[in-house]
This record gives structure tokens, C-alpha cells and sequence, in this order.
């Protein structure tokens, strides 16, 4: 029973509640750093990490947590692990932090972890809110994969920075840039509600 | 963006740069989730427009004072992130609580829109721009004044928009935040005719 | 020495900053301290949440307010039954009379092929933009339009468009909101008692002549039912057949009489 539960909840992250396009959360990173697959990747792994810790420590905190300064507790926690997310990539994935940018520190008032820390990990216990960060992070990850893979490839004719169209092809730079996020984001958006009202 | 001396030209360049040419929402991607929950309705979309702009004309400044006069002089920069968003809860909260005292009818307003901006990204986000571009106080209360005004129009066009989404026949599957999402993005598009008006 | 500054400093900075700010919230709490009836969030649980507006009130929040202030009768939310009215009434001491539940009732049978169009209309999908329009497609100028203004507006989803263009009530998901009615440009959609036996399904106020060119179902206001009702029961009023439902007895001798079957005994919900 229990580890049946344990892995609903973290196949949960990975399809029916998949964020950004189940659950529509955490849309800035989403359209910003997908310009790239490595960024994209790495987006999705500093949100996983922030959001598995802060679940963590939230769900064995949230017994003591008085309930009118809860939400500025969770911010308090996710910063934390936000600035250590931001220390490491600036120390060793310096490239990574550079293409980045700001929206790294941003994962603190991403809708992510405080909603999840809102909505689970002070709600269940700690092997619960793991694996709901878990999947919910990875989960994310995969959709910026995606995202990243589809304008990469057809916006700069790279990934993951080596050249892999033939020689006479026109990037279609549009993806490349804010407008193309958006109308790409849109599209998958679409396309995933198709396939998942044709599950039902 | 470093400049020691600012002339009067040079700020309303800052504001064409911050409102159309590098329009916080459109161009920075900052603050796009109550932007497509928002933007549905037009009254809703302006309440949250005023929100916006008097928290992060507040808030900018504030936090402007917090990094130089704070964090540097105790060589604590890292902490940034952590001392940003305290400052912007507690303020935010702080606003909430004179309003629903002072002004109930601006509370019921407005007021339901302060707790969503707190964890509006373009708020943090703009504060962190103005300490990445090196701004001087001034230049930091138009920045923020000129974002939190490109998120406005954005919106309010966004909302106009939107609202004739209700009459329109669109396929079960783009219907709400697809189609949003997407007619972001053709708007976006619109503003890049401004793109070399300044930097 | 550096290691301790490195630990120290931030511990005291950050401490010191959310002792300050802490502080200064608490003192402004108390300053700005808004006494808010408790009573109220227990009554809002207890209503629709649709916000759906039939009670009056700018929302639900609103219609709660106004319920344990006393400006609002305790059976105000129109969206809930009577269960809810009860639990509402015991939060605030005070008994509740129970009304009876009314639904929404499209009154036009005039469908796609049964009344005659005028011109064929291809604009915004919405009854009100279509009336701008020189007065609708429609040759009968009281009926329904078909746009589904009614089955978009409808906070329950209680409407949905037939396939011959009227709308369709669900009366389970209805809770007599009254929303189609206001939403509608010709007030076609009318709240009845849910127990109605008996209705005239027109809004026409044409004469005979001219229902008769334009519309197969309509009411023509010829008067037979109302020579036929043994009780009185009828009247017409403007070349519309009107029913007093208290003094009908269901003999059914207007249903063979009427011309087009306007009036109807309506089946049991």
C-alpha cells in the first residue's frame, strides 16, 4: 500500500500533473532558458534540486511552522536553497550560470516549490513530498527538454551547441527569440491537451 | 547601461527601453503567470496593472537601499535573493494591511491582487536588473517605474484581446492558456518594431 | 577571523533585518487592525462559489457579508438548496422558510426548421452582437436567436445548444441562478417553479396573421385554448395565451385545441 503510493506519487510529476503544461506553473523559466537544450537541462535540474530540498525540509518542519507566517517561511526555505543552487553553478558550471542569467535567483518566486511546498510537503510526510519533488522537478526537466530540443534543432540548427542540420539549412530564427517561445510553448500546450483528451 | 551622469533624455530612453522596446513581460519573459490567470478579464487586468506598478516603484528603491547600504557593507552580496524577497513579502503585506484599513473599497479592488504579486517574478526580477545594470537611485526609480508600465500594457492589451476570445470559435484543445500563450507571442512579435529604438 | 566575520556577519545582518521587519508588521497589525466577523468565512462555506451573481451581490464573499450584517435574507444564495440555507441559518440563530426551487425554461420552440429567417447571419457567435444586426436573422422578432449567449454565460454548465438551435436545460445542474436571463438580449429563458405542469413555450407578442407566415410553433394569440378552459384559466394577453397554473386542473382540452401545440403540459422533472 505504501509503495504504491509512494510511486503515484512520482509518476504523478511525470505525466498527468506535469508542469509547465498540466499544471500551467513556472512559465518564466520555461520560456527563457529553453533557447537551448543545455540550458534547458540545467534549468530543470537547479529547479529539481531546489524543489526536493525544500520539500524535505518544509515536511519535517511543517508540524512546527505557526500557520500565519507559513508562506514566509517556505520563502525563506526555497531561498536558501536557491542561493546555494546559484553559488555552485556560478563555481562550477560557470557557462551554464552566464546563459542563465537571473533566472536562476527567480526559481525562489517560481510557482513550483512554493506551491508545492503549499499544496504537499506541509501537508505529508517526508517520503511523500521526496517523491513529489522528484517527480514534479524531473518532470519539469523533461518538458523544458523538449521544449529546448524543438527550438534548438530548428531555431539554430544546433544541439547541445554541435551543428547537426545539413550544410544548406535556414535556421528558422524565430524560435530563437521571445515571440517564437511563446507561439511554441502555445502549440505544445495544445498538442499535449489533444493527446490527453484522447486518452480520456 | 553604466553611466555616471544621467540627462533628462537619457531617462526617458530608460523608460522607451523599459515599456516597448525591452517590455518586462514580452521580452524578459518576467511575469507570466498572473499574466495569462489575470488577463481574462479587462477590470481584473487593470486592478492588477495599478498593483504592479505601485509595488515595484516602491519596492525598487527599497531594495536599491538594501544592496548598497546593507549587503555590500557587510560583504553579504550572495544573500541578495534571501534579502530581496523578505523585503518584498513584508512590504507587500505591510500595503495589504493600510489599505484594508484605511481604504476598503481600494481593497476590494485591489487588494486581492497584493498577495499574487509578491511572488510575481517581474517584481524580484527587476529589482535584480536594477543592481545587474549598476544603476544609481534615480535611474532605479524609473526603471521600475517603466517596467512595471510595460507590464501593464502588455496586459491590458492581452486582456482586450482575450476578451474576444469568448465569441470566437477555437478548438476545445488551444482553448484558455494555449491560445493566450500563443497570442502572447504574436504580440511580442508586434513589439520588436521597436527593437534599435534603444538599447 | 575571516571565517568567523563570514559566519557571523550574515547571521547577525539577515537576523537583525527579519527581527526589524518582523517587528514592524507586529507593531503594524495592531495599528491597522480590521475587525472581521468570523462568522462570515463559515457562511461563505456554505454557498454556491460560483459567483454566479443571482443573489444580487458583486460574488460570494460579497453575499456572505451581506448575510451576517442582515442586509441579505438567510436563503439569499439562489445556487444551494435548502440544506445549505439551514446550515446557514444555524451559524447565525435564525430560522429559515424554504422556497421552492425554480430552473430556467427556454420559452421559444421556434428551431432551425420551424421558423423562417430573414437573411443568413455569419458574425460573432453571440446572440446580443446577431440582435445588433437588423434585429437578428430571425423573421419573428421575440424569438431565440441560437447563438448559445444563454449556454456560454451559464456558471453551472445547466445549458447546452440542441441540434435544431434552442437551448437545452439540464434540470439537475440548474439552480435558477437566473444568469441566462439576464444574459439573454430578448429574455427568452424564464425562471419557473421547478413543479410547473403546465406553460405557453412562446414569447411572441405578434397577431395571428403574422405568426401564422413566420413561425410553425408559435403562439398566434387565437384564443381557442381560452375558449376551451372549462376553469378560466387562460387569458391572453397582447396575442399571447397566459396560464394561471393555481386554477389549471390538466384536463388537457387546450392541448387539443391549440392550432400549432404551443401551449404544453410540461413532463414531470
Amino acid at each position: 500500500m505504501e509503495g504504491s503510493r509512494l510511486v503515484k506519487e512520482f509518476t504523478k510529476g511525470l505525466w498527468k500533473e506535469i508542469p509547465p503544461f498540466r499544471f500551467v506553473l513556472g512559465l518564466c523559466p520555461t520560456l527563457a532558458c529553453t533557447t537551448a537544450v543545455r540550458d534547458g537541462i540545467g534549468m530543470g535540474l537547479c529547479l529539481t534540486f531546489v524543489l526536493v530540498c525544500s520539500n524535505i525540509l518544509i515536511s519535517l518542519l511543517r508540524k512546527v511552522i505557526p500557520a500565519q507566517v507559513r508562506i514566509a517561511c517556505f520563502i525563506v526555505v526555497v531561498a536558501t536553497f536557491v542561493i546555494i543552487v546559484e553559488l555552485v553553478t556560478q563555481a562550477y558550471f560557470y557557462p551554464l550560470y552566464m546563459a542563465l542569467g537571473i533566472f536562476i535567483p527567480l526559481i525562489v518566486v517560481n510557482c513550483i516549490p512554493l506551491g508545492r511546498a503549499e499544496a504537499f510537503a506541509s501537508k505529508n510526510p517526508v517520503i511523500y513530498s521526496l517523491a513529489d519533488g522528484l517527480g514534479m522537478g524531473l518532470g519539469f526537466t523533461c518538458s523544458l527538454t523538449a521544449l529546448a530540443i524543438f527550438r534548438e534543432i530548428f531555431g539554430k540548427g544546433t544541439f547541445l551547441y554541435h551543428h547537426i542540420m545539413w550544410s544548406g539549412f535556414e535556421p528558422f530564427a524565430f524560435l530563437q527569440k521571445p515571440p517564437g517561445a511563446f507561439v511554441c510553448l502555445g502549440l505544445m500546450l495544445g498538442i499535449m491537451n489533444l493527446i490527453g483528451s484522447g486518452e480520456k | 547601461m553604466e553611466q555616471e551622469v544621467w540627462t533628462f533624455s537619457d531617462y526617458i530612453m530608460l523608460v522607451v527601453s523599459g515599456v516597448l522596446v525591452n517590455n518586462i513581460l514580452l521580452i524578459r519573459f518576467l511575469g507570466n503567470c498572473p499574466f495569462l490567470g489575470v488577463s481574462k478579464k479587462m477590470d481584473t487586468a487593470v486592478g492588477m496593472t495599478f498593483g504592479v506598478i505601485f509595488v515595484l516603484t516602491c519596492t525598487g528603491p527599497i531594495t536599491w537601499f538594501v544592496e548598497h547600504y546593507l549587503l555590500e557593507k557587510f560583504d553579504i552580496v550572495y544573500l541578495e535573493t534571501l534579502a530581496f524577497i523578505l523585503t518584498i513579502a513584508v512590504f507587500v503585506q505591510l500595503v495589504e494591511m493600510v489599505i484594508k484599513k484605511v481604504s476598503p473599497g481600494l481593497y476590494r479592488g485591489l487588494g486581492i491582487y497584493l498577495p499574487l504579486i509578491t511572488t510575481n517574478c517581474c517584481i524580484l526580477g527587476t529589482c535584480f536588473y536594477n543592481i545587474r545594470f549598476k544603476f544609481g537611485f534615480m535611474p532605479t526609480v524609473v526603471f521600475s517605474f517603466a517596467s512595471a508600465l510595460g507590464f501593464g500594457l502588455a496586459l491590458i492589451i492581452m486582456a482586450g484581446i482575450r476578451e474576444r476570445f469568448h465569441y470566437a470559435r477555437i478548438p476545445k484543445c488551444f482553448q484558455d492558456t494555449s491560445i493566450g500563450l500563443i497570442t502572447a507571442g504574436l504580440i511580442g512579435l508586434s513589439f520588436f518594431v521597436f527593437a534599435g529604438l534603444a538599447k | 577571523m575571516e571565517v568567523l566575520k563570514a559566519t557571523i556577519y550574515p547571521i547577525l545582518v539577515m537576523g537583525g533585518l527579519a527581527a526589524i521587519y518582523a517587528l514592524g508588521l507586529g507593531i503594524a497589525a495592531r495599528i491597522f487592525y480590521v475587525y472581521v466577523d468570523p462568522r462570515i468565512a463559515e457562511v461563505e462555506e456554505f454557498l454556491g462559489g460560483a459567483n454566479c451573481g443571482g443573489c444580487g451581490y458583486a460574488g460570494c464573499s460579497d453575499c456572505a457579508a451581506a448575510i451576517v450584517e442582515g442586509k441579505a435574507p438567510v436563503n439569499a444564495c439562489v445556487a444551494v438548496g435548502p440544506d445549505k440555507w439551514e446550515a446557514v441559518a444555524k451559524i447565525l440563530g435564525v430560522s429559515v422558510e424554504a422556497g421552492e426551487r425554480q430552473v430556467a425554461m427556454i420559452m421559444c420552440r421556434g428551431a432551425k426548421d420551424k421558423a423562417k429567417r430573414k437573411f443568413q447571419y455569419m458574425g460573432i457567435e453571440d446572440c446580443r452582437a446577431a440582435l445588433l444586426a437588423g434585429g437578428g436573422d430571425k423573421e419573428c422578432q421575440y424569438g431565440c436567436l441560437g447563438l448559445g449567449t444563454c449556454v456560454k454565460n451559464c456558471p453551472f454548465g445547466a445549458l447546452s445548444m440542441g441540434e435544431d438551435g434552442l437551448p437545452k436545460v439540464d434540470k439537475d445542474k440548474c439552480t435558477g441562478c437566473g444568469t441566462c436571463t439576464r444574459v439573454c438580449p430578448r429574455g427568452i429563458p424564464k425562471l419557473v417553479p421547478v413543479s410547473l405542469k403546465i406553460a405557453v413555450i412562446c414569447s411572441s407578442h405578434d397577431t395571428p396573421p403574422v405568426v401564422k407566415k413566420i413561425c410553425e410553433v408559435g403562439c398566434q394569440g387565437c384564443g381557442l385554448c381560452k375558449k376551451a378552459c372549462p376553469e378560466k384559466a387562460i387569458t391572453i394577453v397582447d396575442s399571447l395565451s397566459v396560464v394561471d397554473p393555481s386554477k389549471c386542473t390538466l384536463c388537457g382540452k387546450c392541448f387539443e385545441k391549440c392550432p400549432t401545440g404551443a401551449i404544453q403540459q410540461l413532463l414531470p422533472a
